[in-house]
């Protein structure tokens, strides 16, 4: 196929690691939060201790997810400009509103414990944990574009498998573990379903779905699969001893997060390629030859 | 009043004056003296520094007046396309990339927080950020030197009219009448890329847009664009399902964690 000298057609992201971080830990904090609405329900009294460990990392994560989200920009100390304007139509302006009301809730859940505040929380961190999937999907990168139905649907449930892999690795009670192990299997089971769901519907597209499969990319992709299916495995492993708990928590850990990182990864190597963008828009253009 | 450039690729004789002058009027630093080997091509794309880049395309096709097996070249130069529906303008989280009153797509650098977003949702490669500055830059289709009645920089300095200035509306008709000259002349290849909704619906036409002669993948533009804003509604729905069955996964753990000793 005719390209011009193989020359990148788009530009990659100008992102570093911080949003890829960012992926993640926005991703735990949301789903922490999920897990911290969810055990309000009915009598919780007995439940305390996990809600107000959900509470806290909400609350730091929120912390931490400013800290990395304002590091990245070109202009740091402008960081407050992405509040100046309401913008539905910016995936990214929502997720700037998304990512305050989640630090006003999860704030407001740790100081005054109450249940409405925490609901709302969890709600809030819902949000956060799948808007960045909308964030990525709307793009102009041509892997990023033919994913963008999947995307918040791996986002959110491989958030799920990082709180769980995190509850494994903290000295909580049994309950908290019992409650946080059934929250991040559910998690780890889906994530991996919608990975695959998310090869197939990139690799519809040959050229489109090649740094899913191929390179580095493909490697961290594979690798990310990998450690989150063997996460899942040890914990269904019998037995609760905590150097199982510990070593699911570690491997899943590495699988959620090398997933955002190699979404990062797949969508330079997606922009990259000329091919990419000719081929998925030639299969699908409705334009009439002539005019194309 | 909707302005724009209509760029007759088959007027350019690749001399690259558009490109001088659009840096030096608007002050553009060097992006580097590289050498690309591609041809006499080593500006190679459009980019934060760069808002006018002359292609030169190779092909092994003989003109008229060549011999059989002889090559040739296509020029084209390269622009920002003031999308009338503009992927950097409507992702642009702070605002600062707005409509003028030209219908120009423009970034307000003193509201750019650099957040790289506008890069991602430019399906023509266009906008970049500049690495020392922090911020995006793209063309402005001198936005100062209209408000005072000039012509872009390109367009004045082009010798051969390939680069045409004007009211949008105007420049259609006098792009079409030219592909119906060419038809007549010859040139059966010649086409508009871009100059209406209906010849690419995926930004709702082109502000600036081209006279081309083969397909757009050789000159490096996209057969059929779309903005990523068009598309994303079926994203937000999976982000509410996914949203919901967070919740809903979160209510299941605790019912079922809470009750008996002896799942997991």
């Amino acid at each position: 196929m005719t390209t011009y000298y193989d020359r990148p057609l788009l530009k990659a992201p100008v992102w570093e690691w911080m949003i890829s971080g960012y992926y993640y830990v926005g991703g735990l904090t949301g789903a922490s939060l999920v897990l911290g609405a969810a055990a309000q329900l009915g009598d919780a009294d007995g439940r305390r201790a996990l809600i107000r460990r959900c509470h806290w990392i909400g609350f730091t994560g929120c912390t931490v997810s400013a800290i990395l989200l304002v590091w990245d920009l070109g202009r740091p100390e402008r960081f407050f400009n992405m509040l100046r304007v309401f913008r539905p139509t910016s995936p990214m302006n929502m997720g700037a509103w998304i990512l305050t009301a989640t630090s006003a809730g999860a704030a407001g859940a740790l100081i005054t414990g109450g249940r409405p505040v925490a609901c709302l929380a969890g709600v809030c961190g819902a949000a956060l944990a799948t808007y960045t999937g909308v964030l990525v999907g709307n793009s102009a990168i041509p892997v990023w574009q033919q994913a963008r139905q999947v995307l918040p649907i791996l986002f959110g449930f491989s958030a799920m498998a990082s709180t769980g892999s995190v509850f494994n690795l903290l000295a909580a009670n049994e309950q908290e573990h019992r409650i946080s192990g059934l929250f991040g299997v559910t998690g780890q089971a889906a994530e991996l379903a919608a990975a695959f769901a998310m090869e197939r519907r990139v690799s519809t597209v040959p050229s489109v779905g090649r740094p899913v499969k191929h390179g580095r990319s493909g490697l961290m992709w594979q690798a990310g699969t990998v450690f989150t299916a063997v996460s899942l495995l040890v914990t269904l492993l019998p037995g609760k001893s905590r150097k199982k708990r510990v070593a699911a928590g570690i491997l899943g850990t590495l699988g959620s997060a090398l997933m955002r990182f190699s979404i990062a990864a797949i969508g330079t190597a997606s922009a990259r390629d000329p091919r990419a963008t000719f081929d998925q828009q030639l299969i699908s253009s409705a334009l009439h030859p002539s005019r194309r | 009043m909707t302005k724009g450039f209509f760029t007759d690729t088959t007027l350019c004789i690749g001399c690259k004056a558009c490109e001088v002058a659009c840096k030096q009027w608007n002050q553009l630093p060097d992006d580097g003296f590289s050498f690309t080997g591609m041809s006499y091509d080593n500006t190679a794309e459009l980019g934060a520094s760069t808002w006018r880049h002359v292609a030169f395309i190779e092909r092994p096709v003989a003109l008229r007046e060549q011999d059989e097996g002889a090559f040739s070249w296509l020029f084209s130069s390269d622009v920002c396309k003031h999308c009338a529906r503009a992927g950097c303008l409507e992702s642009c989280p702070t605002g600062a990339i707005v409509r003028t009153e030209f219908d120009s797509v423009f970034v307000q650098p003193d509201i750019c927080n650099g957040c790289g977003y506008c890069i991602v949702n430019c399906p023509f490669g266009v906008i970049d950020r500049r690495e020392e500055d922090g911020r995006a830059w793209k063309c402005t289709l001198c936005y100062d030197r209209l408000r005072e009645d000039l012509q872009p920089a390109c367009a004045k300095a082009c010798p051969t009219e390939s680069i045409q200035f004007g009211e949008l509306h105007e420049l259609r008709e006098r792009a079409r009448q030219r592909v119906d000259k060419l038809h007549e002349q010859g040139l059966k290849d010649a086409y508009l890329y871009g100059a209406s909704p209906e010849d690419q619906p995926g930004t709702e036409g082109l502000n600036a847009f081209f006279l081309l002669v083969e397909k757009p993948e050789a000159y490096n533009l996209p057969p059929d664009p779309i903005v990523p804003t068009k598309k994303v509604k079926a994203a937000w729905i999976s982000m509410a399902a996914a949203a919901a069955g967070m919740l809903l996964a979160g209510l299941g753990a605790v019912i079922a964690g809470g009750k008996s000793d002896d799942v997991l």
